[in-house]
């Protein structure tokens, strides 16, 4: 398995000039009167973006200065990821935004438009339940659980870039997702049980 | 055999069967009078068909699918924003506060003085306004615009320089004289071999991932509140009071604390961020999220003290110690209190004993209680001066512990752990001269002494049978993670010998039941015994309805293995439960008092074992291996307890290795309040570990569980230390044990 090239969405891309307009095509409803050409301004205050999140479009309504988490979580009220250091130092926010792992808490909202996100809500519908998240709790992976739905993220991505990743890859794709309780163990043991086949 | 309710004296089995590889039962029989109505004892003798089991998690799909709502989670249309000021003086008066500009930025809601002109300001961080408003973007800008102003007055956050600071050496040691006690002197004089040594170790932050704060909401003057809390009882007391302090008109007050993202005993209280909370709503009129951020959950909410600890002692020629001399000093915050130090007290017996603290005060955020208060820092320093005491007396640690420990149970761990982990063919490997990489193992003992109690007026549990077969446990205690729901569910699947699917456990109400808060290792072994009740006593309503309905006696109806009934007469659960009708078997368990006879053992014993890796060049440890044998009580959840013993190993080699709080002398700041610079132990720093969860039959209630938040966390640290003293033939007494420190002991010992 080869890991997937940089998806390219960071703070550093919504600075470039051309990145800006280029998204603005792709579904922000800038609140500003449409200009006939040049970069398009947003704020200040809120304006509405389209996000893909788990297949669907979703509305919401945005500062420029909104992170992704908190659109996801105050805006969304998907709040599977976890602000928990608001700082990208945790990994308990991760989501996969085109498939690669981010702190959500340090993407901007408007830097996701035109993006797939995928959060912790889509592993599960009612009883219908990934495999890894199953795994989870049959390994009991969790104790307070509020790093968790940030370790599945971490642990999906793992198990999709590697297939059966080895301890070191594993430590390599978790080591930005921290855990106060100490359950580090019992989620590789969740990660080697997905890629065994357990859990379906 | 249900409706027979022992008030009678009832002979019971207590103690252990030999650990695997070991020979001879520790069992004994005790009396025991259980109280009128109370279901029969368990012992070491009971078969179960659940309890000790390898069940999931029970609200493990609600955790790892991100659908349980932490109060962070907790979201209400209209719902405000809020932001605390903090004080960026460490001490110091407040002379001015202007809120009007901050009230009048668009958004804001509803403005607060926590603190009024002319108090005190005691620590960086001290709370001085609050700011609600329609998102998180314009309370920040709002709190740039109070005018807080301050008389700053000297200050210090460096307790080895505090008034009452002991003299300390250029190395870090105690050099102020023992205070005179002849026994002790001669108590020394008469030891073939002595030892004197200064250990210290560092503040660590409780760093929960959950902040803390909440979501309070008023209807008309009924206050409900969803907060992160260890003590959802505790917390609508306080909160009660405050507003009334407040002369704010409250009807009613409930606390909702459904998932808790950790606590660790930073927890107990509601805190000025709840009380804030609760005055934005209520000055809002609207409901108010106010969560903490990283930087405030390190510096205002508590921390394990530091501590400078001094041991001196001596043995005999038998290698017994027979002086035990030990004074510390506490690194407590603004409050001059909480810093206190416990060491192990079963090697002495039979020596000249003294002990002594004082709590050092500075101007910061004082201490608040973190698994298994003041045993890591004692721990480290008595079982690493123990070790360096063997070495000098040319005894192996294990020996040295097997001679002076009193403790059977610990006994049986010492020889039980040793032959798991390999202790003495991993102590007798010699590192190479001049090897890079030296390896070490080290051990310690732990005890923990808190098995449940009763509560004033007692704990209860809520246990509901309904028609469609389901059954409710409910408890009004919380759940920071330690698996309380789960426990709940056992225990009452197990007494009405049902699927645990049929179960619903819910805590964190006050509504609920009454139960303790989550500290001391308290609530498992406080509950399982009214959630037994709560069941039995329901069982007992069910048997009756059964009997009425076959036409049988109540007395000799059974329960069990899905099938209530007598004899060849059996109805199947669902069968029976379709006689309740729509309202349901609703009754209160209770927490009875414990038994009054002697408990087989009324605290926790416990043995760990570490081996370290260090590289001599950049003295970076590593820890590779460790062992751990627990007494767990009865053990109800098998995954879940060890879960718990497992973390608590963890969180010691983060606290053996990693954690500091690092305060600005000039400012009186954390300097590492966040965790990119405050390290918490990670997973590439996970050593491979296995435990041996050891079921002790205690003979202390009708469970006899008992809890695992503080019995694990004691021995670790000790243990990783102990190892690096073997690893390098040198002590390194400061903790956190950093490659520098490791460097210069290389140093040192030339």
């Amino acid at each position: 398995m080869t890991v997937p090239p940089d998806p390219g969405v960071s703070r550093r891309s919504f600075l470039k000039g051309s990145a800006v307009a280029g998204v603005a095509t792709t579904g922000i409803a800038a609140v500003a009167p449409a200009a006939p050409a040049g970069p398009t301004t947003f704020g200040p205050g809120e304006h509405e973006i389209a996000l893909q999140i788990n297949g669907k479009e979703r509305q919401v309504k945005v500062e420029t200065r909104t992170t992704l988490l908190d659109a996801l979580r105050d805006g969304l009220d998907l709040t599977g990821a976890k602000k928990v250091c608001d700082r990208g130092a945790c990994g308990g926010c991760t989501v996969l935004v085109d498939g690669a792992t981010v702190t959500s808490c340090m993407t901007l909202a408007m830097d996701a438009v035109g993006a797939e996100i995928t959060t912790i809500e889509s592993l599960s519908d009612g009883d219908a339940v990934h495999p890894l998240v199953q795994n989870f709790v049959h390994c009991d992976a969790m104790q307070c659980g509020f790093c968790t739905p940030g370790m599945v993220m971490s642990s999906l991505s793992c198990l999709q870039r590697r297939g059966k990743p080895t301890v070191a890859q594993m430590q390599q794709d978790l080591s930005g997702n921290l855990c106060r309780c100490g359950t580090y163990g019992r989620v590789m043991q969740a990660i080697q049980r997905t890629a065994q086949g357990g859990g379906k | 055999m249900n409706a027979r309710t022992p008030q009678e004296d009832v002979k019971i089995r207590v103690g252990y069967k030999a650990l695997p590889g070991q020979k001879g039962d520790r069992l004994e029989e005790r009396t025991v009078k259980p109280a009128a109505g109370d279901a029969p004892p368990w012992d070491a003798m009971t078969q179960f068909a659940l309890v000790g089991s390898d069940v999931d998690r029970v609200d493990g799909l609600a955790k790892a699918s991100g659908r349980a709502k932490y109060s962070y989670d907790v979201t209400f249309p209209g719902m405000l924003q809020a932001m605390i000021l903090r004080s960026p003086v460490p001490r110091g008066k407040l002379t001015a506060l202007e809120l009007d500009e901050a009230a009048r930025m668009p958004g804001v809601q509803a403005v607060v003085a926590l603190k009024e002109v002319g108090n005190k300001v005691r620590f960086v961080g001290d709370a001085i306004a609050a700011v609600a408003g329609v998102n998180l973007h314009a309370v920040r800008d709002a709190i740039e615009r109070i005018r807080a102003e301050y008389d700053r007055e000297e200050h210090n956050v460096d307790y080895l320089v505090a008034d009452d600071a002991p003299m300390v050496d250029e190395k870090g040691a105690i050099s102020e004289d023992w205070p005179a006690d002849e026994g002790m002197t001669a108590a020394l004089l008469e030891a073939k071999v002595t030892h004197d040594a200064t250990y210290r170790v560092e503040v660590q932050t409780h760093s929960s991932l959950e902040t803390h704060g909440g979501v309070a909401r008023w209807t008309g003057n009924d206050l409900e509140v969803w907060l992160s809390t260890q003590a959802t009882f505790g917390c609508r007391g306080e909160l009660a009071r405050a507003l009334q302090g407040k002369k704010i008109d409250v009807g009613s007050v409930t606390i909702h604390s459904e998932f808790v993202g950790g606590g660790f005993g930073s927890k107990f209280g509601a805190g000025i961020e709840g009380l804030a909370l609760c005055l934005l709503a209520h000055a809002a009129k609207a409901p108010v999220k106010l969560m903490l951020d990283r930087f405030e959950e390190h510096t205002t909410t508590g921390n394990r003290p530091g501590a400078l600890m001094q041991a001196r002692g001596g043995v005999d020629a038998e290698g017994r110690i027979v002086a035990w001399d030990w004074r510390s000093f506490g690194h407590a915050g603004f409050s001059a209190s909480g810093g206190s130090v416990a060491v192990p007290n079963y090697y002495t017996a039979d020596a000249k004993v003294r002990r002594n603290h004082k709590d050092l005060a500075i101007d910061a955020d004082p201490p608040r209680p973190m698994r298994a208060p003041g045993h890591p820092q004692g721990w480290f320093g008595a079982e690493l001066f123990l070790d360096e005491l063997a070495a000098k007396a040319g005894v192996d640690p294990l020996t040295f512990r097997l001679n002076n420990d009193r403790e059977q149970i610990r006994q049986d761990q010492w020889r039980f752990a040793a032959e798991r982990f390999g202790w003495a063919a991993a102590r007798a490997r010699a590192n190479e001269p001049g090897a890079r990489l030296l390896r070490g193992v080290g051990l310690s003992s732990a005890r923990w002494g808190n098995l449940g109690n009763p509560g004033r007026p007692a704990h209860g549990i809520t246990c509901r049978i309904h028609q469609d077969g389901t059954v409710e446990t409910r408890s009004g205690a919380q759940e920071p993670g330690v698996g309380t729901k789960t426990m709940l569910s056992v225990i009452t699947a197990e007494e009405l010998g049902v699927d645990l699917k049929l179960v619903k456990a819910t805590v964190g109400h006050t509504g609920d039941p009454s139960g303790p808060a989550s500290g001391g290792s308290t609530v498992t072994p406080s509950l399982a015994p009214a959630a037994r009740h709560a069941a039995f006593l329901a069982k007992q309503q069910l048997c009756e309805l059964v009997a009425k309905h076959l036409g049988v006696p109540a007395a000799n109806v059974t329960c069990a293995g899905g099938l209530v009934g007598l004899g060849k007469e059996q109805l199947r659960w669902a069968e029976a439960c379709k006689l309740i009708g729509p309202n349901p078997i609703d009754v209160r368990g209770q927490r009875f008092a414990n038994y009054d006879s002697k408990p087989f053992h009324g605290s926790q014993c416990g043995v760990q074992m570490a081996e370290v890796e260090i590289d001599s060049w950049t003295g970076f440890v590593r820890v590779t291996r460790m062992f751990g044998i627990q007494d767990c009580g009865l053990v109800i959840a098998r995954k879940l307890a060890e879960s718990q013993v497992l973390g608590a190993m963890i969180q010691g080699v983060s606290y053996a290795l990693h954690e500091q709080r690092i305060m600005d002398k000039r400012s009186g700041r954390m300097l590492n309040g966040d965790f990119l610079r405050y390290k918490i132990t990670g997973v590439r720093d996970l050593p491979e570990l296995e435990c041996h969860m050891h079921s002790i039959a205690n003979g202390h209630d009708s469970v006899g569980a008992a809890g695992l938040g503080e019995p694990p966390s004691v021995a670790s640290a000790a243990a990783i230390a102990n190892a690096v003293f073997h690893a390098l033939r040198a002590p390194v007494r400061h903790l956190p044990i950093t490659p520098d420190k490791v460097l210069k002991a290389l140093a040192q010992k030339g």
